[in-house]
């Protein structure tokens, strides 16, 4: 600062608001005797116009370079007199303001007090504006697009405004149409203008603009940059369907699933793909899909299970069956021996039990069998031939998919009869052979070809005879055995050779005690095979404790049901008797710490022999793969199973496959289903030289319900059986499955996890047309705005929360919204006020203020409530013909054009109106008369007693809310909410559309309560902010940023973290950090933060800081 | 010491089976309370009837000798004893003035109070303190089988027990008596005024109010009322036969204490529940559930 400063200190007045308190002359006298101060003046009203011109002439004729004013926050004057100062020619920014008005006259009570503080405070602002530096805004373009953040009514009518002023318009709105919540009302107050009438036209406009880009069912996520130059990105979610979709509907008509829609307010149900209601803009569909329901994700084999379950629920099991089909070859079998992994992961097992998600397969697979469904023909497709060595699951399954796939496929199987483990390991009363047979037909039928009594030992040789791909799946067919002396003797049966006897029709001998040994499923086959071939006593010997069974609980259940011991913690250690087994000798075993997979390590006790009585043992320890001739040129892993890749399935020999327990070692049915399908698909991309590991294993997202939701608790059906008593008698099937009317309850059970169930049935309805993709992504787009107009709409009061009011438990007590969906035409009930039973009410009550007006809830008055009320209640009157009326109120506000008139209407129409606030609804009749009414409990002060009204039905009038992401979207706009969560406007009389951060304007009901007239005229208001930023042209920015000393700056770049408006960029080059003006806000954190004192803030330098608080504390 | 007991006066002879379970239950869950000597009444009659010195000081003696003998906090059994200690120190803390005048009374007796000892319910300190897991783990003979209405009474949560839930739906004392085995009815008179202190100068009003109470309780199936509080016990229990003339009912409903229930749940003796000081047969009620017949 070169020159001496020349500085005009004015003291204001402002009427008696400062001089009432403050010593005005005595401050001035004190200012002029200021070092510097040239000239010190009072007045009445600085900021008036002579006021101003007092200052602009004292700078001209006193050559002033400095001025001051004292008098109120700068916030109400400061641009005031910078702007005087500068029509005198001084730099705005040479100016200083003493608030000595909020700061002081306001709130100090004693006048020598204020007056002495007032005389400190000039002191210090003109100590301070001493140092002032003259400085300059910098101009910005601005970007003439603008972005309409929520499409109801009030971003509608702005994104029109600003559409037809020639600005482009992004309009974002999250749900899957606009029309917010206007859409849902049927009547609108005073006039009764039916709602969608009115709306609908504007929202058809907005579709058709073509200065407005609608992205609907997507969400602003973040916003940055700085007025007139705003970058924003947007996510616009996945509808499933394309753009090009017509919205004829066709699709809706063969969805299974039915949710509750959330546009009916859960009255009604609508279906996985969905429009919100007829008039929606934009008309397409949509799918709700939220990722994968998990007893889909949990079934190995990806088993469509949500789908059948759904079309089982709907009557359509040729569908279920088919949906089953795709990836499970024997539905009906497997719906009877699967691990079923899918009910473990069942959500509603979190709520009460899980679906009986594999019985319900069964059925569905069974009344195939009944119906004697047949497949469609083999079509040939391709002319390559495929051999699978292997008739079992695996085997079955790989064929199916690729008969499926239209190749020719023939199953060489060892064994009399297809079918594996199914037909041959496990019994009859589990798996009944018959309806494995009728299975298999079937998928003969399909076009696969199986021979049987067929040894295959060479795969090579296949390939030779022109098979142009195998399939190796020859399971497990080796019994593990104890090496245990006495392992030789007679009765002593390897557990699969004993179960293939048995369903080979013969009857292994079996004597009065049997022992088996083991823990598994075959174990306990076994070991209830063993009681019905004549057994007195059957006992399992396993080596370890109850809960380390591997048989599945179920069976073990079973098996304890039928009257079968398990001994735990004992091995055999050696047999004994005469030619044939007649005892075994144990030893216990303890448990010691687990080994690396987990398991604890089982040692046998020395010294702690005991012998049982046995004529037979059966010894069920496990299988594995004999791989054979056939193994003998193809790799091999140390455990004795094929090695393959892990995603393609080839083994080491090209063409050849391997799936099933050959590649797993042992493990579940379901799993072989998954290798086989999985083996078939490598094996079609082979022939056709597709790429093998693309997208073979893709990330789904779980689907889980909203649990949020109160769903009411229901058991699951119980298959029926046989008794226990009948069961041991003989081989017949144990477990008899669901009945129809249990498998549609049980389905509807299912709580639609991912909601869209994958059945497919759209797509497939779409045909050609092919607007449906299942796997369309989320997208991001950025946009650049000038201005953004935030009119995010409001939340309905839940008036859950007030249990006195029986929302949510009694049955005919309705929120607003609900109500509003019954009187509407296209509501669920044509636009008729019905009870929750389908009868008309013959009295209904109305209750106001329902969450406001309340200290408890929300303090405010919601504007709206009272005006509905009347509504509601000439609706009723208009359609529920002879009904009381009762309407509660504390006081009825209407405020506005043609409301008055309106109230007196319904006056006239025979309302009862209560004067007072509604205590209670309760159904705790009184008199016997009142029993199934809602006694309404209110005092009327007007009479002065205290009334109890028994009606059929009570409307709540429910409060306006903030919306349910107003904290934290405020935060990506930059603005701040008020106390009641409403977003905070300007100033609430004079700047009502305009928020604290320049560019950002608010519109309709996000920022407080209000009627849709008052909403229009906030639209159309922000809607003018924005078009007057815009067609300026240009911004200019305060100058008050930081600045970087690049000579001083280390490059810790540690104000780069720390900025709040990630407005420090740093110089890789220079390796030097540099704040961007344009976005820097001037909050000073990076000043204070710098470790090397480079930063420093204009305007708020550290020396004029100081001198100020110098003048505080020395004057 | 951290619990100082305040017994209050109700549990002196009518309410005795109060106060004999509560200290045997405290004692089973381990909480460790010091019964308090020297006590006087809470003198709430005072306070409702808005006398300002009686009112805040005859309370206030009873906290500033638990203040000189150092206990941390106050606990009672009853909800007016409890509102009438927690409003003194509330007063004594908030207006100067009643400070002042407090401290005056007190001075006489040599005793001053700094408004430093919070009262609370036994019932908040069990669920808070020790939490419901251990009620569970002490419980031996689970209450299955009893359909209990758990009845808060209006004192309970208005206006200082916020942190007993809900003002009008509090579910502390349902969840307590869940934790014991007992199932609990939904109804929605759990926090209705009792009648309190107008069953001796407005019978005619107090009556209906416990009819309404007895009446829903009936007939959502409840087999007995458990309560917080010596004056909702009374004259839930004891006006039964007079309300059965006045409304024409056969209302024969035992109202037992939350710490008689728990008292049950654990095992102690009758020495202890004292159930025979009620005037209901609770025994058959009792006797009917560990049956399992309703």
């Amino acid at each position: 600062m070169e020159e001496t400063p020349r500085i005009g200190v004015y003291v204001c007045y402002c009427g008696s608001n400062i001089a009432g308190t403050v010593d005005v002359e005595e401050v001035a006298k004190y200012a002029a005797g200021i070092p510097n101060v040239v000239v010190a003046k009072t007045y009445k009203y600085m900021c008036s116009d002579p006021g101003q011109e007092l200052i602009k002439q004292d700078i001209k004729n006193l050559k002033l370079n400095r001025v001051v004013v004292a008098s109120c926050s700068p916030l109400m004057h400061e641009g005031t007199f910078r702007r005087a100062v500068a029509e005198a020619g001084l730099n705005p920014y040479l100016y200083q303001m003493a608030n000595i008005r909020e700061q002081v006259s306001w709130v100090t009570k004693d006048r020598e007090k204020a007056t002495a503080k007032a005389k400190a405070l000039v002191n210090a602002a003109v100590r301070r504006v001493a140092l002032h530096e003259p400085l300059q805004r910098k101009e910005f373009p601005v970007n003439p697009n603008v972005l309409v953040v929520g499409g109801g009514i009030a971003g509608i009518e702005a994104a029109l405004k600003c559409a037809s002023a020639g600005k482009k318009v992004y309009l974002v709105e999250k749900e899957p149409t606009i029309g917010g919540h206007m859409a849902k009302f049927d009547k609108t107050f005073p006039t009764l203008d039916c709602a969608a009438c009115i709306l609908t036209p504007k929202m058809t406009d907005v579709g058709r603009h073509p200065n407005i880009e609608m992205m609907s069912w997507s969400e602003v996520e973040e916003v940055s940059g700085f007025v007139g130059n705003f970058k924003v990105k947007v996510k616009k979610k996945s509808r499933f369907v394309k753009d090009s979709c017509t919205g004829c509907a066709d699709c809706l008509s063969v969805c299974p699933v039915d949710v509750p829609s959330e546009f009916e307010q859960g009255l009604a149900m609508r279906k996985a793909i969905y429009r919100p209601f007829p008039q929606a803009v934009p008309g397409i569909m949509i799918i709700d899909k939220k990722g994968v329901s998990p007893c889909r994700t949990s079934c190995p084999a990806g088993t469509f299970a949500h789908a059948y379950i759904q079309m089982a629920r709907t009557g359509k099991y040729e569908k279920a069956l088919e949906i089953t089909r795709r990836t499970i070859p024997l539905p009906s079998a497997c719906g009877r021996v699967c691990y079923h992994y899918c009910e473990l992961d069942c959500a509603r097992g979190e709520l009460d039990e899980p679906i009986a998600i594999n019985p319900i397969k069964r059925f569905v697979g069974d009344y195939g069998i009944k119906a004697n469904l047949k497949p469609a023909p083999f079509k040939k497709q391709h002319d390559e031939k495929v051999a699978v060595i292997g008739g079992g699951p695996a085997g079955l399954a790989c064929a199916h998919q690729l008969a499926m796939k239209g190749y020719e496929t023939t199953i060489f199987e060892s064994a009399p009869e297809a079918g594996g483990i199914m037909r041959w390991g496990i019994p009859n009363f589990r798996m009944p052979k018959d309806v494995l047979k009728k299975e298999i037909e079937y998928l003969q039928a399909e076009g696969i070809n199986i021979k049987t009594g067929i040894k295959v030992n060479d795969a090579q040789s296949l390939l030779n005879d022109g098979y142009k791909a195998v399939l190796i799946a020859t399971g497990t067919n080796e019994n593990l055995k104890l090496k245990v002396e006495g392992e030789e003797l007679k009765g002593i049966y390897p557990a699969l050779d004993f179960l293939y006897q048995i369903n080979s029709g013969k009857n292994p001998l079996v004597g009065d005690k049997v022992v088996v040994v083991g823990g598994g499923n075959t174990a306990t086959d076994a070991a209830r095979s063993a009681l019905r071939l004549g057994a007195k006593e059957v006992t399992i010997l396993f080596n370890r404790t109850e809960e380390d069974l591997s048989a599945h609980p179920e069976l073990i259940a079973d098996t304890k049901a039928e009257g079968i011991k398990f001994h735990y913690q004992a091995i055999p250690v050696q047999f004994k008797g005469a030619g044939k087994v007649a005892e075994i000798v144990c030893r216990k075993t303890e448990l010691g710490n687990p080994d690396s997979t987990g398991r604890r390590r089982v040692t046998p006790i020395e010294g702690s022999e005991f012998t049982i009585p046995a004529d037979t043992v059966i010894v069920a320890l496990g299988d594995k793969s004999d791989l054979g001739e056939l193994g003998k040129n193809i790799k091999t892993t140390p455990w004795g199973t094929y090695k393959v890749d892990s995603v393609t399935l080839e083994t080491s020999v090209k063409g050849v496959f391997a799936a099933g327990d050959c590649v797993t070692s042992a493990a579940s049915i379901v799993e072989a289903f998954y290798t086989g399908n999985e083996a078939a698909e490598s094996i079609h991309r082979t022939l056709r030289g597709e790429d093998m590991k693309k997208d073979r294993q893709p990330v789904v997202k779980v689907g889980r319900p909203d649990f949020s939701k109160k769903y009411p608790k229901a058991p699951r059906q119980k298959n029926t059986t046989t008794p226990v008593a009948e069961r041991v008698k003989n081989f017949a099937e144990v477990d008899l499955g669901l009945s129809e009317p249990q498998v549609i309850k049980e389905a509807e059970r299912c709580l639609n996890c991912a909601v869209c169930c994958e059945c497919y049935e759209c797509a497939t309805v779409c045909g050609d047309r092919k607007n449906i993709d299942y796997n369309m992504p989320d997208q991001t787009v950025e946009l650049e705005v000038g201005a953004i107009i935030v009119a995010t709409g409001f939340k309905l009061f839940d008036a859950a929360v007030m249990e006195r009011y029986g929302y949510g438990k009694l049955p005919n007590v309705y929120n607003s919204l609900e109500f509003e969906r019954l009187t509407n035409a296209s509501g669920p009930t044509s636009g008729e006020v019905l009870l929750r039973n389908g009868k008309k009410p013959e009295s209904v009550a109305i209750l106001h203020c329902i969450g406001s007006r309340d200290k408890e809830y929300h303090a405010y008055c919601s504007r709206v409530c009272c005006m509905y009320a009347l509504k509601f209640a000439h609706l009723v009157v208009e359609k529920v013909k002879g009904a009381k009326i009762y309407d509660f109120y504390i006081d009825m506000r209407a405020f506005g054009k043609g409301y008055e008139e309106f109230y007196n209407r319904l006056l006239e129409e025979g309302v009862e109106f209560v004067r007072g606030k509604v205590a209670e609804v309760t159904d705790f009749y009184e008199k016997p008369e009142e029993e199934g009414k809602l006694i309404v409990k209110a005092e009327d002060t007007l009479l002065g007693t205290l009334r109890r009204i028994p009606v059929d039905m009570v409307v709540l009038c429910n409060g306006l809310t903030p919306g349910p992401n107003a904290n934290t979207l405020n935060r990506v706009f930059g603005i701040s909410c008020s106390q009641e969560g409403f977003f905070l406007e300007k100033h609430p009389k004079l700047a009502p559309v305009s928020t604290a951060n320049d560019g950002v304007y608010i519109a309709g009901t996000c920022q407080g309560p209000k009627d849709i007239p008052d909403t229009v005229a906030q639209g159309a208001a922000a809607a003018c902010e924005a078009i007057a930023l815009i067609d300026k042209g240009k911004v200019d920015i305060e100058p008050i940023y930081a600045v970087v000393n690049e000579d001083l700056c280390s490059g810790c770049r540690i104000c780069n973290t720390i900025c709040p408006y990630s407005a420090i960029e740093f110089d890789e080059v220079k390796k030097v950090s540099r704040v961007n003006e344009a976005l820097c806000k001037g909050c000073g954190t990076c000043v204070a933060t710098c470790p090397s004192s480079a930063i420093t803030a204009r305007h708020y330098t550290d020396e004029e800081i100081m001198t100020e608080i110098e003048g505080i504390l020395v004057g | 010491m951290k619990y100082l007991y305040y017994p209050g006066c109700s549990q002196e002879v009518t309410a005795k089976n109060y106060d004999v379970s509560a200290k045997a239950v405290a004692k089973t869950l381990g909480l460790e309370m010091e019964e308090m000597e020297n006590w006087n009444c809470c003198g709430v009659a005072f306070m409702v009837a808005e006398l300002e010195v009686p009112g805040y000081a005859v309370p206030a003696r009873n906290l500033a000798l638990a203040e000189k003998m150092g206990a941390e906090q106050m606990v009672t059994v009853c909800p007016a004893c409890h509102i009438a200690l927690q409003k003194a120190t509330n007063y004594v803390n908030d207006y100067p003035n009643v400070n002042k005048t407090v401290n005056e009374a007190l001075g006489k007796a040599n005793l001053s109070y700094s408004g430093k000892v919070p009262t609370r319910h036994l019932l908040e300190v069990i669920y808070h303190d020790l939490g419901l897991e251990k009620v569970r783990e002490a419980v031996k003979k689970p209450l299955t089988n009893l359909k209990v209405a758990a009845y808060s009474g209006c004192q309970l949560t208005r206006p200082l027990g916020k942190e007993l839930g809900s003002y009008e739906y509090p579910v502390i004392l349902d969840e307590t008596l869940q934790a014991l085995g007992a199932e609990t009815i939904d109804y929605t008179r759990k926090a209705r005024c009792c009648g309190g202190m107008a069953m001796t100068t407005a019978p005619d009003v107090a009556m209906k109010l416990c009819w309404d109470i007895l009446e829903e309780v009936t007939r959502k199936g409840a087999q007995i009322i458990v309560t917080a509080c010596p004056l909702c016990q009374i004259n839930l229990e004891g006006y039964q036969t007079q309300i059965n003339s006045k409304f024409n009912k056969n209302f024969n409903i035992p109202v037992v204490y939350f710490t008689q229930m728990m008292g049950l749940a654990f095992g102690l003796p009758e020495s202890e529940l004292r159930m025979k000081q009620n005037l209901t047969d609770t025994g058959k009620v009792l006797e009917t559930a560990a049956k399992g017949g309703k």
